[in-house]
């Protein structure tokens, strides 16, 4: 059963009354008797990047790992699609085949590169007959041309760039119907950067894409909307210009002016 | 300088005795050697004098191998409920008693065997209870390598997996024991040359000295390397049967070496390949 997309309006809100892919209500999350997510309230557009920026240890990243269940014990509510994560059919295994996360650091397992790209797809047979699923994956991560004569090279001998395009083909590979990106471009030159921000621009025009960025400039560039995250707290949504233009709150003009903010 | 002098003066007997018994071992058992010594299972006269000790040499290597295939399931099985579902406090009293089973004289493993296999279940003296004692011998070993082995495999790649919505059981089957399958086999072969080198606990168990060549059944005895060094050293008066014992010995030693130097090297090619492996 897939659940219909609900029409939401919220603090947080779209700006218009369109469908919703992602909600995030009142979310808080305690690690180590400390709070580090505190009442997150955002919601991502059925396509679309929405890029979410703000300094070290903002709770970013953990936000992404209770989206795809990776952290379990928070507070509030995730609804994908309209649909509760805790009532996800098929529990949190499923949810996560749903919601593709691409670390800050390209993991690659120590297994050929079309090995990796099926890890995830479920069924030997499914892995083995995948090879139009391995080609329209990689493509789809701008990775095909460059792999395309050795699919069965080890994906350790890829350099950092590739590694994680070959990621982003992996969690590809499963369908999921939200991509999550961790800094995925972080520590990588200029033109595997330049490769992942376009393989990011036209994989959101078929499903929304949540990435994780500490680059303004490269929030600027993929542009769509953006959550400036600040001390656990979602402190502004709103769409990229009018975000990097007129700021709303003091806190993002004095991120956005490099100062150290007071949230 | 002195410093120096001492360390070296401490250290060279550690090297050289082993060192000289070894070198002795050899020189002593070399010359026994021939090809109908090692490839021939008669039982020969002379309380073992003259016969060949394939039939001990088979039933050395059997025994260790029905050990291994017996305590590998289990001692896998306690690795994983070390590192999936003990709690801290469990996992450090498993390890203090895998540290404690490790440390437990093999003769009262020996003396276990005989009163409850041999005895109480009525196993006899076979090769079912020496296989099962020698098991519970190695399983300490087999356990605390294989914990460390699945401890080594980098806790990204199960991230990663779960990301990716594998389930738990295929998060172990594909991640986990892939990784660390080097290193558990590393472990296993180890846990051949330990049992190949046991004969204490399989003295009352499993062996008989005469009469059998080849078990029929896993309820038959089983004729070994070690225990017929043993019984052969007890007839010290007779120098063709010592002379044979040490024969006897050199094989032992090269086969417990060779197992022992397989690990190594199959260790030391996963110490390489774990970053940078292939499938």
């Amino acid at each position: 059963m897939v659940p219909q997309p609900k029409i939401i309006e919220s603090a947080f809100s779209l700006g218009q009354s369109e469908p919703v892919a992602l909600q995030v209500q009142g979310l808080n999350l305690v690690l180590a008797g400390t709070l580090v997510l505190d009442g997150i309230e955002i919601e991502l557009a059925q396509t679309g990047i929405t890029t979410l920026i703000g300094p070290s240890g903002a709770g970013k990243s953990t936000l992404l790992r209770c989206i795809n269940g990776l952290h379990q014990n928070w507070q509030g509510q995730i609804e994908l699609t309209g649909q509760d994560v805790h009532r996800w059919q098929g529990g949190w295994d499923q949810l996560r085949r749903h919601v593709g996360l691409i670390a800050q650091k390209p993991c690659v397992f120590p297994q050929s590169i079309r090995a990796n790209v099926v890890f995830g797809v479920q069924g030997w047979r499914q892995r083995r007959r995948a090879d139009g699923l391995v080609e329209e994956v990689l493509r789809q991560a701008a990775l095909w041309d460059e792999v395309s004569g050795r699919l069965m090279a080890s994906a350790e001998t890829l350099s950092l760039g590739q590694q994680q395009r070959l990621c982003i083909a992996r969690a590809l590979a499963i369908k999921p119907g939200l991509l999550l990106l961790d800094e995925p471009t972080a520590s990588l030159d200029p033109r595997s950067k330049q490769l992942i921000e376009q393989s990011i621009k036209s994989l959101a025009e078929s499903m929304p894409v949540l990435c994780v960025t500490h680059d303004l400039e490269q929030a600027r560039r993929l542009g769509g909307q953006v959550v400036f995250m600040c001390d656990g707290k979602v402190i502004e949504q709103a769409d990229c210009e009018s975000f990097f233009q007129r700021p709303q709150r003091l806190e993002s003009r004095e991120f956005l002016s490099w100062k150290v903010c007071e949230c | 300088m002195l410093n120096k002098f001492i360390i070296v003066g401490l250290a060279l007997p550690a090297l050289l005795l082993p060192g000289a018994c070894l070198a002795y071992i050899l020189f002593k058992g070399l010359p026994a050697l021939s090809w109908s010594f090692l490839f021939s299972a008669t039982e020969g006269t002379g309380f073992g004098a003259t016969s060949g000790i394939l039939a001990q040499l088979l039933g050395s290597l059997l025994l260790a191998l029905a050990a291994i295939l017996l305590a590998t399931p289990f001692a896998l099985g306690t690795a994983l409920y070390y590192r999936l579902y003990a709690s801290k406090r469990q996992q450090g009293l498993l390890a203090g008693l895998l540290n404690m089973l490790q440390s437990i004289p093999p003769i009262v493993f020996g003396l276990f065997g005989l009163i409850v296999f041999v005895h109480l279940l009525q196993w006899g003296v076979s090769l079912l209870s020496g296989a099962v004692i020698l098991a519970m011998v190695i399983m300490p070993m087999l356990v605390l390598n294989s914990i460390a082995s699945l401890e080594r495999v980098p806790e990204q790649y199960t991230e990663a997996a779960q990301s990716l919505g594998l389930h738990h059981s295929a998060v172990i089957g594909r991640v986990w024991l892939v990784q660390a399958w080097p290193g558990i086999l590393t472990g296993q072969l180890l846990g051949i040359a330990r049992a190949l080198s046991e004969t204490a606990p399989i003295l009352f168990t499993a062996t008989v000295f005469s009469g059998v060549v080849w078990p029929e059944s896993i309820f038959s005895p089983v004729t070994t390397l070690q225990t017929h060094i043993f019984y052969l050293a007890q007839e010290g008066s007779n120098q063709q049967v010592i002379q044979v014992a040490w024969g006897s010995a050199v094989v032992l030693l090269g086969v417990v070496a060779g197992f022992a130097l397989l690990a190594r090297c199959l260790s030391n090619r996963y110490e390489k390949t774990q970053r940078l492996g292939v499938e």
